[in-house]
């Protein structure tokens, strides 16, 4: 009887404030919903012409959405990463070397690989993202061995990982502009209805099947305990080594599904830059979205939300004309605001 | 000085933990703190120590009101506390852990690192620690770091000592020193609230009792006036049985075989063998290697020579996984470091052994791990909220019957089980006795790993005691006693 008197008397206030501290994807969310509310404004919601203000409100959150894709995916994989206790600085390399193999292989150029091999249209696009896809398992992997076979830290052997990766793709592909078939981008760029939602729809899709992953698959909650506690994990039977490997390889297939996505939506690729400072987004995209930098906690939902809020930010930036280059900062001022404002770890 | 705690109230969300309970300790008395788990003991002494906050109640030093916010604020006035979880930080030496927060530091404000370890070395000699101060904290056993907590109490110059259950991981000898220990500062006037689980302890050290029952008082007194099996009563409300535990033993065929087993430091030539349907005791003291040679056996650690057959057939194992592919289970001691996984839910916790064995494709079978673990509770008498909470939330006697209930689900042809009832209550120890004895009689080999020769005698059907890292000998039921196995374990031979 106490019980619920006690239940009643406390005010919204306190549960706020309760749910607040316990549970990071709360937060967040309060956080995304604040910031959409605040776009919303500066939209300029006016009651009058609902119809047309709608239009662009959608259209600038499919604009939004679609922009952020590729790097969303990455953020995800990179929420398993950083759970398990560890970290990739190679995404945005590994999506470069990936790009171009890709690019390669579909060029309908003279060099290109596979037309010289009588293989054009959709056979060479599937070789390709086939190949792509497993050339991201296969670096991801190498590196996940590197680290759990050869001890390496995380931080150190993705630092170089990242550096061997955009030099070696930087050196062979001097001189050499392969051009993407108009056919191929259709993957990103196919319209349904008036819209261009395919990158939108594959993030969902992704997203989705890695919730599930890593709430209801062995090898998923397997991450969480690796990542909490790696000696009572290994003294229940867990194999940490296969685990963390496996963090690894399902990051390198997400970069190159991410990749592939950004090829298709741009058709083409500066071997030079792109990519530089995806590892960066992600990592801000995880911890805003509640990942804890020191293991075991974390999720799919909260990077998501994490992502958005990093993104409607950017846009907001935008409307609001703030100048490219402070923009940065104020990305840097989000990303400590939101760990300030989350549960504090234990130390 | 004299501590009173009135009227103390204290709940968790609806799960009202004390309920008005009041206690007072006299400097120069040393009084113990009994109860079944999740009583609510350590939550009482956590409030004394400033650890977590009261809804009422109030506490008074030397008949002044105070109130703790924060733990420093509590040693500050002269309370020490010994946690019941480990609190060495891993990363620094011995020497600086014994001065954590109160580092000595010489005249132009750099730390003073060589009073540290002269002073530390100064404690060790007293308590008769072999020890080097300058050790990484992280290199060592557990038991080692619980006395390494122990003697950083002891030179905090406290007036009140709290000690939660400071023996668990402690063998005999370190027990019988820590006593001494406790017995000198008793003379100066400390005074010390000792919480433990055995209660002959209780019966050698202390002079009053006091016994919580689901957070309320029930009993208090002198020692001198009451049994063990008073107290025993007291703490869980009926009459707790104390015999010698014996069953239709029906031993199947050879299990496990070691020949010969050396490793690099810890053990050395070690030939051993198990049979289905039988309870080997291994016991010892403190750098016996019994833990590193049944984690060699389970591929945790590395050998550097000798065999290990399972079922007549050499294996090799190079990983935990393995050798529970194999049919090996083992249950780890010093829960807090090697069982509890603090991120995932109690409900994880107690299954994630047998995931990737009842999972579909992956996928985990989380009806049939509720349904399990739903039986466990019972069994274990596993005191908690909703099985999704966090496993923190559990008391520590709780948290190491859920650790153990991972294994039960397992299965095994062999069982290890390393200091399995460390921290739990006297009934439940009686519950997990019983568990131990069925899964012999459904034809498992079990290895009880025990520092405590009592439980060895009472479930064993014969025991190896090991010194230094290798066989001191062996005793088998119809003769086996305490005395016997604590003249080995301290390197004797028996006639
Ligand atoms: N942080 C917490 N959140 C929620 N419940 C808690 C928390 N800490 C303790 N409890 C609950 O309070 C009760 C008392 O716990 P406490 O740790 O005081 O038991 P104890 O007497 O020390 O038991 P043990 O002998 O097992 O150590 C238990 O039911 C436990 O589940
Ligand atoms: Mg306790």
């Amino acid at each position: 009887m106490n019980d619920t008197k006690g239940k009643n008397k406390r005010s919204f206030f306190e549960w706020f404030q309760d749910r607040w501290i316990a549970e990071p994807l709360f937060s967040t969310a309060i956080v995304l919903l604040l910031i959409i509310v605040l776009q919303t404004i500066v939209l300029g919601f006016d009651y009058d012409s609902i119809g047309s203000w709608f239009s662009s409100w959608l259209n600038n959150w499919i604009n939004i959405l679609r922009n952020n894709a590729g790097i969303g995916i990455i953020s995800l994989g990179m929420t398993f990463v950083i759970i398990s206790g560890g970290i990739d600085l190679a995404v945005g390399s590994t999506s470069v070397a990936i790009g171009a193999v890709i690019m390669m292989l579909i060029d309908n150029g003279p060099k290109g690989i596979l037309a010289n091999m009588g293989i054009t249209g959709l056979p060479a696009f599937i070789i390709a993202i086939i190949l792509g896809v497993g050339l991201g398992y296969g670096l991801g992997t190498g590196i996940g061995i590197l680290i759990t076979k050869g001890k390496i830290p995380p931080f150190i052997a993705t630092l170089g990982a990242m550096k061997i990766f955009r030099s070696l793709t930087q050196h062979f592909m001097q001189g050499y502009n392969p051009t993407v078939p108009r056919e191929f981008l259709q993957i990103a760029n196919f319209k349904i209805g008036k819209f261009m939602l395919m990158p939108i729809i594959y993030w969902a899709v992704i997203a989705y099947i890695l919730y599930y992953v890593s709430k209801r698959t062995v090898f998923g909650r397997q991450v969480i305990a690796v990542g909490s506690n790696e000696k009572a994990a290994k003294l229940s039977g867990v194999n940490v080594e296969k685990v963390k490997t496996g963090v690894y390889s399902l990051m390198g297939v997400l970069v190159a599904i991410a990749t592939i996505i950004q090829v298709s939506r741009i058709g083409s690729m500066d071997f030079a830059n792109a990519g530089s400072g995806y590892e960066m987004d992600a990592i801000a995209a995880a911890v805003v979205g509640g990942t804890s930098m020191s293991g075991g906690r974390g999720t799919i939902l909260g990077t998501v939300f994490g992502m958005l809020i990093i993104a409607v930010m950017n846009n907001l930036l935008n409307l609001f004309g703030v100048p490219p280059f402070l923009r940065e900062a104020f990305k840097g001022l989000i990303v400590v605001c939101a760990v300030l404002l989350q549960k504090k770890e234990k130390a | 000085m004299i501590v009173e705690m009135k009227n103390i109230i204290k709940s968790f969300g609806s799960n009202k933990v004390l309920k008005d309970v009041s206690l007072k300790l006299k400097g120069g008395e040393i009084c113990a703190l009994i109860g079944e788990n999740g009583a609510g003991k350590s939550t009482l002494m956590n409030i004394l120590g400033g650890v977590c906050k009261m809804d009422s109640g109030a506490i008074y030093l030397d008949g002044k009101k105070v109130d703790f916010d924060t733990p420093a604020q509590s040693l500050n006035a002269g309370i020490a506390f010994i946690h019941q979880e480990l609190n060495l930080i891993n990363d620094l030496p011995v020497y600086e852990n014994m001065f954590l927060g109160r580092e000595l530091k010489n005249k132009r404000g750099r730390l003073d690192l060589e009073r540290m370890i002269y002073e530390t070395e100064e404690v060790f000699k007293q308590m008769n620690v072999d020890l080097d101060p300058k050790i990484m904290v992280r290199d060592l056993d557990a038991s080692y770091k619980q006395i390494v907590e122990i003697c950083r109490a002891m030179m905090m110059n406290a007036s009140i000592i709290i000690m939660d259950e400071p023996t668990t991981s402690l063998t005999e000898p370190e027990i019988k020193r820590v006593f001494s220990m406790m017995r000198m500062l008793k003379e100066r006037g400390v005074g010390i609230i000792f919480i433990s689980h055995k209660l002959n302890e209780v019966m050698e050290i202390c002079e009053r009792y006091i016994v919580l029952r689901d957070g309320c008082l029930v009993a208090e007194g002198n020692v001198s006036e009451v049994t063990t099996d008073d107290l025993a009563r007291f703490m869980v409300g009926y009459d707790v049985r104390t015999e010698r535990l014996s069953r239709d033993k029906n031993l199947g065929n050879e299990v496990l075989r070691l020949e010969k087993l050396t490793h690099e430091t810890a053990y050395r030539d070690i030939s051993l063998s198990v049979r289905a349907g039988e309870i080997l005791g291994v016991t010892g003291l403190l750098g016996d290697g019994r833990s590193e040679l049944f984690q060699s056996v389970f591929g945790a650690e590395s050998i550097l020579s000798g065999k290990i057959f399972l079922e007549r057939e050499e294996i090799r194992i190079n990983s935990t996984t393995q050798a529970l592919d194999k049919g090996i289970g083992y249950l780890p001691r010093n829960r807090k470091e090697n069982g509890i996984i603090k991120d995932m839910n109690i409900l994880e916790n107690a299954s994630i052994v047998t995931w990737p064995l009842f999972a579909k494709r992956g996928v985990i079978d989380w009806i049939r791990h509720r349904k399990i673990f739903k039986k466990q509770v019972k069994e274990l008498r596993i005191k908690m909220g909703k099985s999704t909470d966090s496993i923190d939330s559990l008391s520590g006697g709780n948290q190491q019957k859920v650790v153990l209930a991972k294994w039960l689900s397992a299965n095994p042809k062999l069982l290890i089980l390393d200091n399995p009832t460390q921290g739990v209550d006297v009934g439940a120890k009686e519950d997990i006795y019983d568990i131990i004895l069925n899964l012999a009689k459904e034809n498992i080999a079990v290895v009880v790993l025990s520092s405590e020769a009592q439980e060895v005698v009472r479930i064993c059907d014969r025991a190896l005691v090991m010194y230094h890292g290798v066989i001191q000998g062996e005793v088998s039921k119809e003769t086996m006693n305490e005395h016997d196995i604590m003249r080995l374990a301290t390197g004797g031979k028996l006639d």
